[in-house]
């Protein structure tokens, strides 16, 4: 008895705990199928007639589309580049006790982002970059590298040596025995650190602010860009902020094991 | 033969590609804020920078504005570190427990922090709306008295905390969750022969042998809350008045809005000082507490 | 590490030469053969074929109306245009940082010319536009207004064309105004009045909303200033602490604080409109241009119930603000200045003002206010209110130094510590010290 009230306890304030956190995502939603009448008015919070003029407007009058398409890109372009460079370093390191080196690149994390943005500009237009993609997927390679590595040291860590061992004593390089055994093996903490790198890229706000153009801007400059200068247009906000987060809850929802362990990896060896 | 010569300098050939990708995109802004620190430049194209040497930071140093920018850093991230890991802590110990959809829990809880930060700063300004936001509403419903929030000065720096309390919180939480899940056996079953308390088992097991996870867990968040931007940014850009202007906002005003590149340079360069002292201060905390 | 130096003088000699060249080449260039229209090359040569120009616009009541004109512009001049809006701040910012790189885009962007005039003028960012102006008969540039002219002019250098000017007004509620019995309030002691009579909060209705927000408040604390018979500065003497602007400053935070909304001090002129066209508040006092987010019954739920009022006088006269709110510039570093010329043309042209005016924005051409046909593009009782504003008008809502946005925080200071509840004298002395700091700096250089 004593038993099934405490379990019964327990899982009420779990998901009471749960509803308190999800509930500004659920006024995020409500709000976003509300006319603007129906949100300054307070009487009927719950219960209204939806409406879905503000995705509309959304869609239509501001293209958010090429938005998300940009902002696709940019993220996984940058991860893609940040695994190339950051698998390998974090083999070399976990593997060959590099700790130097893996504070050098955690340097990167520690640095306020606005430091790079004037120095960035001139760079980039010196290179007739800015408003492309190269230049935000390379700043947005900042952002995912050092997550990649930092997840990736552990990981790596945790592998048994011996096959690698056994396979160099077969006579395989050890270039070899990276790309052959360690990689394959190695496809939850990749999957895990692209998931971060991915999700940290596309809530890039900053950069994106300065180095992107109109051919290359993505979704956290276009909501801001979305409060336009004569009105508040609370229902289109929140619209255009259901369509930006949206793709990411559903990656959280669908590879959420990965999410969890990669948000805790980094963490445990640390 | 290249086989062999790779082999040899695998560390290198792997490292060296990533290091140097890091060094070329950090170094060069790093050496300009520093040049420029020591300058004033109104980012003209007529008028070349102007050496000055130190007067950048006194006047900083000697600025009403600057100190309350550095007040504003600290107050919002004592608050929200010390709130984000008591709460992070106190909820990973009922969420890792057993009971009915414990992953889909884990999963909902994951939400808030990988939601893109400003738009979630926009949805928080209509939640903190004085007159149509829900925040205000539900304080009517339990019989309070409304507030302003963003709109107070004295309320803003708390209500811009709670965003990112609840934005990171459950970061916090995740990783005090992993740690409590590879904690031994053999100490509880010991307590409990000797007829241990809950309460004393809390306090003289787990909160010991999870203490190196939180404190990564808060030198994670440190180094974060102190470069808050982007939802101050979306919410109230540092007002109202200078109440929630924080280092970061501030030197991107005197960057972008005031144009004055030598302050906001040696603005960053102490900025940046005070980030580094923070975390090397924490990984001393963690090399005497921790692992 | 080498810092762009572009002289300023050759940058201006190859703009003249740039223009004498022009001259000679027939009906092929755009500012001569340009007609009374205002369209360029009306005989369909499209004198820019395959040229493309970029264009940065602040997002105003004329973005989007330029922006669905385009393909017209486009189909006469051959050129194509990236056409980009941004929110004021974000344009503000993007510009110094391109500038600052020496980029050659935007070609054309929109400056606030009170705002940025001087700044951008100094840094050389800004190409002056006397000499195409004044070659172009048919654009006239006699026909635009000299306060709108002035403001848009630094060192004798014509830098941006007047696009959009705006006045402060008094916008009021007619309903709630008619059941308590009120006359419009034609004076500062009685807006306060009225403003004190109608607050009833626990009805949800404030007597008065304006801008509480940093920066932002400025320049709608101005109108009170100067009908006091205040000014931010005297040449080169700050004046924040003379009686007139404390007097001003303590009306501007009573209002505000005894019956105005909670939450004003994060307050620009968009959530300031907000409560206004949610009905919740009597008075509302901002720039006239932003009326239709109280009209429009998209935006409004008060649409039909939107009164105008001049700026009500205080002892010194009606003194309300006049200025011109955007002008359109172009870069110094544009390779494209004559397709940059085309467009600035076309859109300050006199077909295209009429046409905004038409359409609900004020521009700065007097042949088009003149014409009762730019009139109808406006609500009942608006353009009344509008000639009446004018005509007391002072040419500036802001100080006038280079660092006006520092400025602009500094005096606002004094508003804001009178809404927190400190003393507003002490406050006004200790902003006046640091205004003048700001005046000196730049003095010494």
């Amino acid at each position: 008895m004593k038993q099934k009230s405490k379990a019964a306890l327990l899982s009420t304030s779990a998901w009471l705990i749960i509803l308190i956190f999800s509930f500004p995502l659920l006024w995020m939603v409500l709000a976003s199928f509300k006319t603007q009448a129906q949100i300054m008015s307070t009487d009927n919070l719950l219960i209204f007639k939806p409406t879905l003029k503000n995705y509309s407007a959304v869609f239509e009058q501001y293209n958010f589309m090429k938005y998300i398409g940009n902002s696709a890109v940019v993220a996984l372009g940058s991860t893609l580049g940040s695994l190339l460079l950051g698998l390998p370093a974090a083999y070399a390191i976990a593997r060959y006790k590099l700790q130097g080196l893996a504070l050098t690149i955690l340097v990167a994390r520690i640095i306020p982002a606005i430091t790079f943005l004037i120095p960035w500009f001139i760079l980039f237009s010196g290179l007739k970059l800015v408003d492309t993609f190269t230049a935000l997927i390379l700043t947005h390679m900042l952002v995912g590298l050092p997550f990649i590595i930092w997840i990736m040291i552990p990981f790596f860590e945790s592998l048994p040596q011996e096959i690698e061992e056994a396979a160099l004593i077969d006579g395989c390089s050890k270039f070899k025995v990276f790309l052959r055994i360690v990689l394959p093996i190695s496809g939850p903490g990749v999957i895990t650190s692209s998931l971060m790198s991915i999700i940290f890229s596309w809530n890039n706000f900053l950069f994106s602010i300065i180095l992107a153009g109109e051919k290359t801007k993505t979704l956290p400059v276009a909501i801001f860009n979305f409060i336009s200068y004569s009105e508040v247009n609370w229902g289109g906000i929140m619209a255009a902020a259901c369509i930006i987060t949206l793709p990411i809850i559903l990656i959280a929802l669908v590879a959420q094991r990965y999410v969890v362990s990669g948000l805790a990896a980094g963490a445990l060896k640390g | 033969m290249r086989t062999a010569w790779l082999d040899k300098n695998i560390k290198w050939v792997f490292t060296l590609p990533a290091v140097l990708f890091v060094i070329l995109m950090m170094a060069f802004p790093i050496f300009y804020t520093v040049r420029i620190s020591f300058f004033e430049w109104s980012m003209s194209a007529v008028t070349p920078p102007r050496w000055v040497g130190l007067d950048n930071y006194i006047e900083l140093l000697n600025s009403e504005r600057f100190w309350q920018s550095v007040k504003a850093t600290l107050y919002f991230t004592v608050l929200a570190l010390v709130v984000e890991t008591v709460l992070g802590v106190a909820i990973a110990l009922v969420l890792f427990r057993e009971y009915k959809g414990k992953n889909i829990a884990k999963t909902l809880f994951l939400l808030p922090m990988v939601s893109t930060p400003v738009a979630m700063g926009l949805v928080w300004l209509l939640i903190y709306e004085p007159t149509i936001g829900a925040a205000n509403m539900m304080l009517k419903w339990f019989g309070f008295k409304p507030l302003e929030w963003l709109g107070n000065v004295n309320q803003a720096i708390p209500s811009l905390a709670i965003i990112d309390i609840w934005q990171w919180t459950p970061m916090v939480c995740l990783i005090v969750m992993a740690g409590l899940s590879t904690l031994p056996k053999d100490p509880y079953e010991s307590a409990e022969v000797d007829g241990a308390s809950a309460w004393q088992k809390l306090i003289y097991i787990t909160l010991p042998l999870v203490r190196p996870t939180i404190i990564v867990a808060m030198m994670l968040r440190l180094i974060d809350v102190l470069k808050t931007f982007d939802i101050i940014y979306a919410t109230t850009q540092g007002g109202p008045g200078s109440a929630s202007e924080t280092l970061n906002i501030y030197t991107y005003m005197l960057g972008f809005q005031f144009f004055k590149l030598g302050s906001a340079s040696s603005l960053l360069v102490i900025f940046f000082t005070i980030i580094l002292i923070f975390t090397l201060l924490m990984i001393w905390i963690r090399k005497r507490l921790g692992a | 590490m080498n810092f762009r130096r572009k002289p300023y003088l050759t940058a201006a000699v190859s703009a003249v030469l740039t223009v004498s060249l022009l001259a000679g080449c027939g009906s092929n260039n755009a500012s001569e053969g340009s007609t009374a229209s205002g369209s360029p090359a009306a005989n369909g040569d499209k004198p820019f074929k395959g040229k493309t120009l970029s264009v940065y616009i602040g997002s105003n009541s004329t973005s989007e109306y330029i922006r669905s004109q385009l393909p017209e512009f486009e189909e006469a001049t051959g050129m194509k245009v990236d056409f980009q809006v941004f929110a004021n701040e974000q344009l503000s910012q993007k510009l110094s940082v391109q500038m600052t790189a020496g980029s050659a885009t935007p070609d054309v962007f929109t400056i606030r010319p009170l705002e940025e005039t001087k700044l951008f003028e100094k840094n050389g960012w800004l190409q002056p536009l006397n000499d195409y102006a004044s070659k172009d008969a048919a654009f006239d540039l006699a026909d635009f207004s000299e306060s709108s002219l002035s403001s848009a002019t630094a060192n004798g250098n014509l830098i941006g064309i007047p696009m959009l000017t705006e006045q402060q007004i008094l916008y009021y509620r007619k309903d709630l105004l008619k059941e308590a019995g009120i006359e419009v309030p034609k004076t500062l002691d009685e807006l306060k009045a009225a403003a004190e009579k109608l607050n009833d909060p626990d009805k949800g209705i404030y007597g008065f909303v304006a801008r509480g927000q940093k920066g932002a408040l400025v320049t709608q604390l101005s109108s009170f200033v100067f009908s006091e018979g205040g000014d931010f500065q005297n040449g080169d003497k700050a004046t924040l602490n003379t009686p007139e602007f404390i007097k001003a400053s303590a009306l501007y935070v009573d209002l505000l604080k005894n019956y105005g909304p909670p939450g004003v001090l994060n307050m620009g002129w968009p959530q300031a409109m907000g409560v206004f066209a949610q009905g919740k508040a009597a008075f509302f006092t901002d720039t006239s241009t932003v009326y239709p987010n109280a009209t429009d019954p998209d935006k409004s739920t008060i649409a039909d119930q939107v009164g105008f009022a001049p700026f009500p006088s205080g002892s010194s006269g009606a003194k309300p603000y006049n200025i011109t709110a955007w002008a359109l510039s172009m870069n110094s570093q544009s390779k494209s200045k004559d397709e940059a010329w085309a467009f600035i043309q076309w859109v300050t042209g006199k077909d295209m003002v009429k046409k905004l005016q038409l359409h609900g924005t004020p521009g700065a051409r007097t042949s088009v206010w003149n014409d009762p046909e730019g009139e109808a593009g406006f609500p009942q009782g608006y353009i009344p209110v509008i000639q009446e504003s004018v005509k007391t008008a002072i040419g500036h809502d802001r100080p006038q130094v280079i660092k006006v946005g520092e400025a602009r925080d500094v005096i606002s200071e004094i508003i804001i510590k009178g809404l927190v509840g400190e003393d507003i004298t002490a406050a006004a002395e200790k902003a006046n010290v640091e205004f003048q700091k700001i005046i000196d700096n730049e003095k010494a250089k």
